[in-house]
């Protein structure tokens, strides 16, 4: 229905001057409590929005006061991040798709695994760090376990949900079981292997952020730790812009890559 | 019946040899003793859970932890249900609100909980006020999104058969829009447990003085591997609890669909 849909927009486009004022009022507010006439609120509470804007700026190029810029912790955190989750994805996709394809081998592994499952992957963080140290080894190790479990579960529903239609007609063409694997199910699982990707860099990028308050000596989740023990809101509240916008782009990009896999359309 | 009944079994002794055969591998690494010293075996980890109830970690025994994690949660969540479905309906339906109140949400959305956790203690202190702020926050983005969809993609041809029917606002609200959003809810509860259960416990381990993250982050302070194994399984068996309660309450709630179906 594409004039139902030009329709809906048409009518969202005629409160867009509420959306913006929303955000208006939302800072004004803000600055109003803290910086402006009525600023009963103590900066070591909660900073303005320009006291958190300018900390924001400061701090790419200041490394007070905690010795590293942000760009540093920045790069600590996303340098983890980007290689547990590829080992995550590494174990967790084929796995899946080994769990959802043979169905013996799914009864022997899914109750263990439905029992690691409920378990956060930040609980994980002090039984790696008295294994390893606080070096970086622990922590690569839960974000990888903490991607881990989305990407199973997602490849897992994929491959479990291949058409049987498709199956029949691979079969009634003389497919090999491993044919059918690799060239039914896996590229009919895709779409779900996809979404598992992307919820499991989510949470990785959450966890992390956790696993740096426990132990570490750089990364965003130490600085805002850090930050809290000297009271230093602005830098706490400028660092969680970071890992919001941070988060933001990780998750764009594989959208990007999502829609850049599945051009040949919904299937 | 039989047949399912017999693929049931089958399910539930495969399940008990894997654990078994886990367990199995477990005991005999630790009967080497460099093992042992810093991973203690299967055993020694069940001993242990089993007289922490009557010894007591810290100053309390397990079920003072596990009852306060407990509350802590339901307190954040029940908070979080309650708000976020409201807010995540009335914006879905009302264009107007909508408009007002998205640009808000989704400043803050993108936002990890666990990142939450330093602000909130500087706000609230590091007493039960942090830890229930902290679950709602948790519990309260996917609620509010769920509930959003829900009410965005109500059927159209219910919404316009109930309008020709005369149905005013307010009918249209309670007793179309809510009933309708009902399994896309239930999805986000689903989720918003999870990601409490996750907070309450992050937040335990960065500043607590009991609960069940205290116990794992205590191990980790005091050497002792095997409190730290006993914390993470008494985390996983309550947060597994905890997923199938809230998938029993689905099923009553959405009998209706699924029948449908």
């Amino acid at each position: 229905m594409p004039s139902a849909k030009a329709k809906k927009s048409k009518k969202n486009q005629s409160y867009i001057w509420l959306s913006i004022l929303s955000l208006i009022l939302f800072f004004f507010i803000w600055w109003l409590f803290t910086e402006g006439s009525l600023g009963t609120i103590k900066e070591n509470v909660l900073p303005g929005p320009i006291r958190v804007f300018k900390t924001l700026i400061m701090k790419f190029s200041n490394k007070n006061p905690d010795g590293a810029t942000m760009q540093v912790h920045l790069w600590a955190s996303l340098k983890i991040t980007l290689i547990g989750y590829l080992f995550g994805c590494l174990v967790g996709i084929p796995l899946g798709i080994f769990m959802g394809w043979y169905e013996k081998a799914d009864m022997f592994i899914n109750p263990i695994f439905d029992f690691i499952r409920p378990i956060p992957g930040i609980a994980w963080t002090p039984l790696f760090i008295l294994l390893f140290g606080i070096g970086m080894m622990p922590k690569v190790i839960v974000i990888a376990l903490a991607t881990f479990g989305p990407a199973l579960v997602n490849t897992y529903t994929g491959i479990r949900q291949t058409k049987e239609v498709h199956i029949w007609v691979g079969q009634t063409f003389g497919a090999s079981k491993f044919e059918i694997l690799y060239k039914i199910a896996i590229p009919s699982a895709i779409p779900f292997v996809l979404t598992g990707m992307r919820v499991g860099l989510g949470v990785a990028w959450s966890t992390i952020i956790g696993a740096e308050m426990l132990a570490a000596t750089a990364g965003l989740g130490y600085l805002i730790n850090l930050c809290r023990g000297i009271y230093r809101p602005d830098i706490i509240i400028a660092a969680m812009i970071c890992v919001g916008i941070i988060g933001a782009i990780l998750g764009y990009a594989l959208t990007l890559l999502e829609r850049q896999l599945m051009k040949g359309g919904r299937w | 019946m039989t047949l399912r009944k017999a693929k049931l079994w089958q399910k539930v002794t495969a399940g008990v040899i894997s654990f078994a055969v886990l367990i199995f591998i477990w005991h005999i690494a630790s009967l080497d003793s460099t093992f042992r010293q810093v991973m203690p075996g299967p055993f020694t980890v069940l001993g242990k859970f089993f007289s922490s109830f009557a010894e007591g970690i810290g100053k309390h025994v397990m079920i003072y932890h596990i009852l306060i994690t407990l509350s802590r949660w339901a307190v954040g969540f029940v908070a979080a249900t309650v708000l976020g479905i409201t807010l995540g309906l009335t914006m879905g339906w009302y264009p107007k609100f909508e408009s007002f109140m998205r640009p808000l949400f989704e400043l803050i959305r993108p936002i990890p909980t666990l990142a939450w956790i330093p602000l909130v203690i500087l706000w609230c202190g590091i007493g039960e006020m942090a830890k229930y702020t902290l679950v709602f926050i948790g519990a309260f983005m996917s609620i509010v999104q769920n509930a959003y969809h829900g009410a965005k993609s109500v059927d159209r041809t219910i919404v316009d058969a109930a309008r020709m029917l005369g149905c005013n606002d307010r009918q249209m609200f309670f007793t179309i829009v809510i009933p309708a959003s009902v399994p896309a809810i239930s999805a986000g509860l689903q989720i918003g447990v999870a990601s409490a259960w996750s907070s309450v416990v992050a937040a335990e381990l960065v500043r607590s003085s009991s609960g069940v993250g205290w116990i794992v982050v205590t191990g980790q302070q005091s050497n002792n591997m095997t409190q730290i194994l006993v914390g993470i399984l008494v985390i996983a068996v309550i947060g597994l609890l905890l997923a199938l309660l809230i998938r029993k309450v689905e099923d009553i709630l959405c009998r209706w669909n699924k029948r449908g179906r």
